[in-house]
């Protein structure tokens, strides 16, 4: 599919996005200058350390960015539209969103039938009746029995409860959903059913997914493409399968060292760890934020922000590499 | 789900006997029940006969169990003032005392939430703000002072309510309403915002504390996510989760409006329960003050016990028996 | 790490001019009331220099009789009101600072015991302290005054009432002192400082006043001063109704009550000045209370 991407109409675009935060007379980049596009009916993973902004660019996209944040620069587009200034159209219809942790996602005193009703409701034009049936089989696609359309979130358990986020964020069929580290707060064993399940439901229906994590094996597992965020800013974007092969930035490089591989000589040997750790905010450093960290830094690097090259990395070191391979 | 009300049924009971201890103490050994029943002008061999009779020489336990027995059909003993039964002179005034409470629990309530959720919702905005500092005012008055300053507007400049006493009541069986005439409710407006006052700051401030809380958690998050609009969220969604505390908050202030009724039926003259119990304390009329004790005591007890099954009723997890409350 | 505390730092410098302000007025409140014997122009409470023709004299003007003239004007029986507020500032400050004494000392003591020594001691205190609680204090301390009254002999009840008002108050407010004393002694108790001290054989009752009680006075301090504002209205409230301090000797509250009766007569001013007294001292406490507590201990709010 992205094999032929050029042809195809991005569903999504983001380009040159920035996300301030003011504080004190001071502004702060949380999101600087990010672009990228997702393409109708794949997953695309948003991977990065917590700070990196990626929630926040989740956030911005559905134009949830409340002050002291604002977006300063950029424009995202949607299906042709711009929303970065007006979200309200597409949010819930278009884009829904799934957040990290079920157990307070849902209304604790609502039943789960009547959420459902009531997201359906809002975003398409039945009668209640109709609605409590498109929930019951919405239940039953997410593994839920239907006959439990009237129980309380309480007496579910954790995954059960993100089957029943899923079936809330599907309720509208929206063409994209923006999944914010929705297996995180799970148990290890129910993590890739659940994950499973979303990719399932959405290649069914042609939904295309911005899943945000910080796991290199979720990613590898779910996602058609990648795109590594480090410090607001894009590192690395690409196929996955050739990202996580052959990664070109020195920060992804080490986020796929670090990730632990269950094989014969694992346990022998210690878990690869990037020194040192990514700076917040107040003081990203000149230059390629990620060279302080860097073992091929070079004096380049630490005065002039690398661009994205081919498409791919923004590394000076991925430039040289292209070049010379 | 039975045996929490069971539980708490019990709860109530134990806490209502301990209470009805001390009423029973103070009757027994601050006053003097001979006295409270014969008046002050009987003989020594009267007395000795009725000490005889009401079993002062008895184990203590006995005249304890006794003192309940005669609470529960009503019989407090005299008034030392008047000598009439006490029972009576609290029967009396009880319709007024609980007219002003109901009337300022419900002002309190309604104005309270309204300008909670107005405050939350608008949080910074001018008029939000200007309500949060008043309240602030509010809260510091004390209740009396309010009372008194509200005469001096409304009453002796404006000449627009009256400052004392109920107006004209009409009698339906026992009970005496004020509801009936003009000059009732005119007389009912200062007394309950008076009353209402702080309960209303109270219930303003908690309010948009808890809108404040639940607008910020997850589900409140994804339901904005997901398009939801700003009514749909502030009424089915936020709504339900703060009425428990409020209903909480307001179910104990139910008791304390009680108890400060004393204090503005003193201001406006108001011829109720609380008036009573102030006049015995002034004048050591102690079997008036054990029975105002024991009436209260069980005001607050009910009160408790109905907050609680009413959460059991509003909150699912509760019900289920899956959460502890915090308080026991 | 450092640029929070910076930040919070920050905030509570922005909202610093609030409880500077506050604590002035409360300085000045205190200061006129301990040198009142300096600063008002007569002592109100001594008759002799009362002159009944003097009174309801407006503030400002001189009386028709006597030519005096009040500079807020004089009460119903011709004592200075400006000298009857500073006095009766007097009154309510002791009164109030005596009965939050006598509530901290209580509450300490027994939330040490309950909290330390536990068992059934803790069962009785903590079960008593959530029936007291149901009440609210105000009704509790006119019940105590009530039965305080009914057991003094009728010749001292006169002579007693100030000190039957702080008993009266002392005792309605000791339950939150209690509470949060046994919280923090069922903490500290658990720490390994506590152990040394067992180890070492040191009595109970010393290591609950050596040890555990200066780790929980921060907290105390701050629930006093939110109980002094209490107390302080507890005792104006008492005296309006009458069940306080005597008449020969009003305090705030006492003074209002006077002046509530003689509004519809038009004598405004023995109302106003004590009403206004009272609230400049309530509020100031309050909101030096308020920013004591977000500032020292964020987690009490």
């Amino acid at each position: 599919m992205s094999g032929n991407r050029e042809m195809v109409a991005p569903l999504l675009e983001i380009s040159r996005l920035s996300v301030v935060l003011d504080k004190r007379h001071q502004r702060f980049k949380a999101v600087d200058d990010l672009s990228f596009r997702v393409f109708p009916g794949e997953i695309l993973g948003l991977v990065g350390e917590s700070g990196a902004g990626k929630s926040m660019t989740g956030c911005a996209i559905l134009g949830l960015i409340e002050p002291p944040l604002s977006i300063s620069s950029g424009e995202i587009t949607f299906d042709g539209v711009r929303i970065d200034q007006d979200a309200s159209s597409i949010r819930g219809s278009k884009i829904s969103m799934i957040f990290q942790d079920p157990l307070v996602s849902l209304n604790p005193l609502r039943k789960i039938g009547d959420q459902l009703v009531e997201v359906i409701r809002t975003h398409i034009n039945i009668s209640k009746a109709e609605a409590f049936g498109r929930a019951k089989t919405l239940l039953a696609e997410v593994g839920i029995d239907p006959g439990r359309i009237n129980a309380y979130p309480h007496t579910f358990s954790g995954g059960m409860r993100q089957r029943v986020v899923i079936a809330l964020a599907l309720a509208p069929e929206p063409a994209l959903i923006i999944a914010d580290e929705p297996t995180t707060a799970l148990d290890v064993s129910v993590q890739a059913q659940i994950l499973d399940l979303l990719k399932r439901l959405c290649r069914e229906r042609g939904t295309s997914i911005i899943l945000i994590t910080h796991d290199m094996g979720v990613i590898s597992e779910t996602t058609d493409r990648v795109a590594v965020l480090y410090a607001g800013r894009l590192a690395e974007i690409g196929k996955t399968s050739a990202v996580l092969k052959n990664p070109r930035h020195p920060y992804t490089k080490g986020l796929v060292a670090a990730t632990p591989r269950i094989d014969a000589n694992s346990f022998e040997k210690r878990l690869f760890q990037i020194p040192g750790a990514m700076p917040d905010l107040e003081n990203i450093p000149k230059g390629c934020a990620f060279h302080p960290r860097c073992d091929f830094a070079s004096t380049q690097c630490q005065k002039q922000q690398p661009p994205l090259f081919e498409d791919r990395s923004a590394c000076w070191l991925s430039n040289e590499g292209s070049e010379t391979s | 789900m039975l045996i929490i009300v069971l539980r708490r049924l019990l709860q109530a009971v134990m806490v209502l006997l301990f209470v009805a201890l001390i009423s029973f103490l103070i009757f027994r050994y601050v006053g003097n029940p001979v006295e409270s029943l014969l008046g002050q002008e009987a003989t020594v061999a009267q007395r000795a006969a009725l000490e005889e009779a009401l079993g002062l020489k008895d184990p203590i336990y006995e005249q304890y169990a006794d003192f309940v027995l005669r609470a529960l059909q009503f019989d407090f003993g005299n008034s030392y003032r008047g000598a009439l039964p006490v029972a009576e002179l609290i029967a009396l005034r009880l319709p007024a005392t609980l007219e002003l409470a109901m009337t300022s629990a419900i002002f309190a309530v309604i104005f309270g939430v309204i300008t909670g959720i107005y405050t939350a919702i608008n949080r910074g905005g001018f008029i939000a703000n200007l309500i949060l500092s008043t309240s602030l005012v509010g809260v510091s008055l004390p209740t009396f002072l309010i009372g008194v300053l509200l005469i001096w507007v409304f009453s002796v400049e404006l000449n627009w309510l009256p400052s004392f006493g109920r107006g004209e009541v009409v009698e339906l069986g026992w009970w005496t309403t004020g509801f009936l005439t003009a000059s009732g409710v005119k007389s009912l407006i200062l007394p309950s915002i008076t009353l209402g006052l702080y309960q209303m700051t109270l219930i303003m401030r908690l309010t948009r504390a808890e809108m404040l809380e639940v607008l910020r958690q997850d589900y409140i998050r994804l339901a904005v996510a997901l398009g939801q609009s700003k009514r749909q969220v502030y009424f089915f969604h936020a709504l339900p989760n703060i009425l428990i505390p409020v209903i909480t908050i307001t179910g104990l202030q139910l008791g304390s409006v009680i108890a400060f009724a004393i204090i503005t039926e003193t201001v406006f003259q108001w011829p109720g329960v609380g008036l009573l119990f102030i006049n015995a304390v002034y004048f050591v009329d102690i079997p008036v003050m054990s029975a105002y004790l024991l009436l209260v005591g069980f005001a607050f007890v009910v009160i408790n016990l109905v907050v609680d099954l009413l959460y059991l009723l509003i909150d699912p997890r509760l019900r289920d028996g899956q959460l502890k409350r915090g308080a026991d | 790490m450092h640029w929070f505390l910076q930040s919070d730092f920050f905030y509570s410098f922005r909202n610093a001019p609030v409880a500077v302000a506050s604590f002035f007025v409360f300085a000045v409140i205190i200061l006129a009331a301990v040198f009142a014997n300096f600063i008002a122009p007569n002592n109100p409470f001594d008759p002799a220099s009362l002159n009944l023709m003097n009174g309801f004299t407006p503030p400002l003007q001189s009386n028709e009789f006597t030519g005096d003239v009040f500079l807020l004007g004089a009460d119903d029986q011709g004592r200075d009101l400006f000298s009857t507020i500073l006095y009766g500032l007097r009154i309510s400050l002791f009164v109030g600072i005596m009965a939050v004494m006598l509530a901290m000392v209580m509450g300490v003591v027994l939330g040490l015991i309950a909290g330390y020594l536990g068992g059934w001691l803790d069962t009785f205190i903590m079960r008593f302290a959530d029936i007291q609680m149901t009440f609210p204090s105000i009704l509790v301390a006119m019940l105590i005054y009530g039965v305080a009254k009914g057991v003094l002999p009728p010749d001292l009840r006169y002579e007693m009432s100030i000190a039957v008002l702080i008993i009266s108050i002392g005792l309605s407010e000791w339950v939150p002192f209690a509470r949060t004393v046994r919280g923090l002694t069922l903490v500290e108790k658990e720490k390994e400082y506590i152990t040394a001290a067992k180890m070492i054989g040191l009595r109970k009752s010393q290591i609950m006043s050596r040890h555990i009680l200066p780790n929980v006075l921060g907290p105390v301090l701050v629930i006093a001063t939110i109980t002094f504002a209490l107390a302080i209205i507890a005792e104006a409230t008492l005296s309006f109704l009458g069940v306080g301090v005597p008449t020969t000797k009003p305090s705030l509250g006492t003074l209002i009550r006077i002046g509530q009766d003689f509004l519809f007569s038009g004598e405004w001013w023995i109302l106003l000045f004590p009403a206004l007294t009272l609230l400049a001292l309530a509020l100031s406490i309050n909101l030096f209370g308020d920013w004591l507590r977000d500032t020292l201990n964020p987690k009490l709010k």
